[in-house]
């Protein structure tokens, strides 16, 4: 079966958090969702404090590294429905692509940190990797959207909105109870891996890919009085979308999320990518790039390096997935958690 | 205002609990000036929150002598926040103060959706009751274990291996205050800082650093030269 492009289209912007120095959030969305170009969004949110001194460009390295990797991913997929391919390729997803990511923005970071070295007295004690990596911490959620292919990445806090085909919205990463006060899964982690949660939707049938993909930092659903606002939020977005179009909704996004932050107090981004229901698409139609909209940073310009993931699925990969035969056909939703 | 769909929006609550050793050890001077203090802190207090304007600041207290009793049994909002001295009066029934916090530290009555609460418990003396039960009843609930503690020891009687074992945590120490000025820095101290450290995110235990607890160790007081040192 040959599966048509669905054109996908992008909202993004990001807002600084109130009374803070600067915006410690990052986000970026590339691609088109073709099958050779698929669509990736990733936000990430720095933690913040005084003692994740460097997490604003904790959160940009994660956000620029989760790109070219899931992209790779995404460009992999290309003939997933050959039997056995998709659970080897879940698997993948579950297993070494997060280790990858933890291991790409690891590299990251503590490059930046050699090439920017606190000024200290001669005598002190170089600090561990691990130390250095706290300075840096930060949260992601990525996702990548491909004509055969939804899959998501989330560690810490942040949420993930999907609206299928059908309308209906779920919440695929959320945790079963949220975590109480501010404490959050990290990038910085030890095993920052192990944290690392996924969704896995395979897309059968072009009709039943979703309609609407929403991530956004904490700073928007911790905004909300009632336990269901972030939910009634997305619901209403894409009612909104429906109604009045994107643009109208472009232009809004920025007072929404002003409003969030003055709540949460924290800085607040979203990425979305929304599959226009009624607009009939050839197979290989160009689609808009996808550039966020205006928000107080802006995403970078530059191309993504070139993929560092090899787009063939490693040979080892075969016998995890022998034990997996039954799940890589669904919907799964992936958690290694650790204990905070 | 937008139309952001989602409905209400509302800032997060901190709550902020007092345990006050009001046993007769604290007769005097010692009662005196701690009253004298708290009530010099509400106003950095309000500052504090103030530029949280994401955390609503809510203030409680509960004293411990012979019986324990809730001080400000309702939260109160820090801009209407009022000190009322406290009095002395027989024992030093920690225990009964922690099982009284502990009930409020369920959900509900603590919302799910708060901030990190702040427990400051000052005392100059040794429990006499089963305070490791009540601190054990503090630990079983969620918002016990996420709590900033803070605790200052009031002159040299004052049992600080409880103390130590309220906060949980080996890298931190209670805050010794031996006279009336180390008092007043030591509540100052604990009124703000714990405040600060309950409203910033950090990541979790998994990242090796127990950065939440660095955020708000407590400082390093001047040598008293006070004549009055307790």
């Amino acid at each position: 079966m040959t599966l048509g492009v669905r054109r996908w289209e992008t909202l993004a912007g990001s807002v600084q958090g109130v009374g803070k120095r600067r915006n410690q959030d990052w986000f970026d969305c590339r691609g088109t969702g073709s099958g050779d170009d698929p669509l990736v969004l990733a936000v990430a949110d720095g933690h913040g404090s005084a003692v994740h001194a460097r997490s604003a460009l904790g959160a940009r390295f994660a956000v620029d590294r989760f790109l070219p990797l899931a992209a790779s991913f995404g460009r992999a997929a290309h003939d997933c429905h050959e039997p056995g391919r998709l659970t080897r390729l879940m698997t993948y997803a579950r297993d070494d692509f997060p280790r990858a990511l933890v291991h790409e923005w690891r590299q990251e970071a503590l490059g930046h940190w050699d090439r920017n070295r606190p000024v200290v007295e001669e005598a002190a004690r170089e600090p561990r990797p691990q130390e250095k990596l706290v300075l840096y911490g930060t949260t992601l959620i990525g996702a990548v959207l491909t004509p055969w292919l939804f899959v998501a990445w989330q560690i810490g806090d942040g949420d993930l909105a999907v609206v299928e085909h059908d309308g209906t919205l779920s919440r695929p990463l959320a945790p079963a109870e949220e975590d109480l006060g501010d404490e959050t899964e990290s990038l910085c982690g030890r095993e920052a891996w192990l944290s690392v949660r996924m969704h896995w939707a395979p897309v059968f049938e072009e009709a039943r890919a979703p309609r609407l993909v929403v991530l956004s930092t904490d700073g928007l659903s911790k905004s909300f009085a009632s336990g269901d606002g972030y939910g009634e939020f997305v619901r209403g977005l894409a009612g909104r979308l429906a109604e009045k179009g994107l643009a109208d909704v472009r232009e809004t996004l920025p007072d929404w999320l002003a409003q969030a932050s003055r709540y949460s107090g924290d800085d607040t981004t979203l990425a979305a990518a929304l599959r226009p229901a009624e607009t009939p698409l050839p197979a290989e139609a160009p689609a808009p790039s996808g550039t966020p909209a205006p928000g107080e940073i802006s995403a970078p310009g530059e191309v993504p390096a070139p993929a560092e993931v090899s787009e063939e699925i490693p040979a080892d990969a075969g016998a995890a997935a022998e034990r997996t035969d039954g799940e890589a056909d669904g919907d799964a939703d992936m958690e290694r958690k650790t204990e905070t | 205002m937008s139309d952001i769909p989602g409905g209400p929006m509302a800032n997060r609550p901190v709550h902020f609990i007092w345990l006050l050793d009001c046993s007769f050890s604290m007769q005097g001077e010692k009662i005196a000036k701690l009253n004298y203090a708290i009530r010099e802190a509400v106003p950095e207090m309000r500052s504090v929150a103030h530029d949280n304007p994401a955390a609503q600041l809510l203030l409680r207290t509960v004293t411990f002598s012979t019986t324990a009793q809730w001080h400000h049994q309702t939260p109160v909002p820090v801009d209407d926040f009022t000190w009322q001295d406290v009095q002395v009066d027989g024992m030093t029934n920690l225990g009964e103060a922690l099982h009284l916090v502990a009930r409020e530290l369920q959900t509900p009555p603590m919302p799910q959706r708060a901030l990190k609460p702040v427990l400051a418990l000052v005392s100059d003396g040794v429990p006499t009751d089963d305070w490791k039960a009540g601190l054990k009843a503090v630990d079983a609930t969620p918002w016990g274990r996420k709590a900033v503690r803070v605790a200052i020891a009031i002159g040299a009687d004052a049992d600080r291996g409880v103390l130590q074992e309220f906060l949980g945590n080996p890298e931190l120490q209670p805050l010794d205050a031996n006279s009336p000025k180390q008092l007043a820095a030591a509540i100052r101290w604990a009124s703000t800082a714990a405040v600060k450290a309950a409203s910033q995110p950090v990541a979790g235990d998994g990242s090796g650093v127990s950065t939440a607890k660095q955020s708000y160790a407590p400082p390093v007081l001047d040598d008293d030269d006070d004549d009055d040192v307790w």
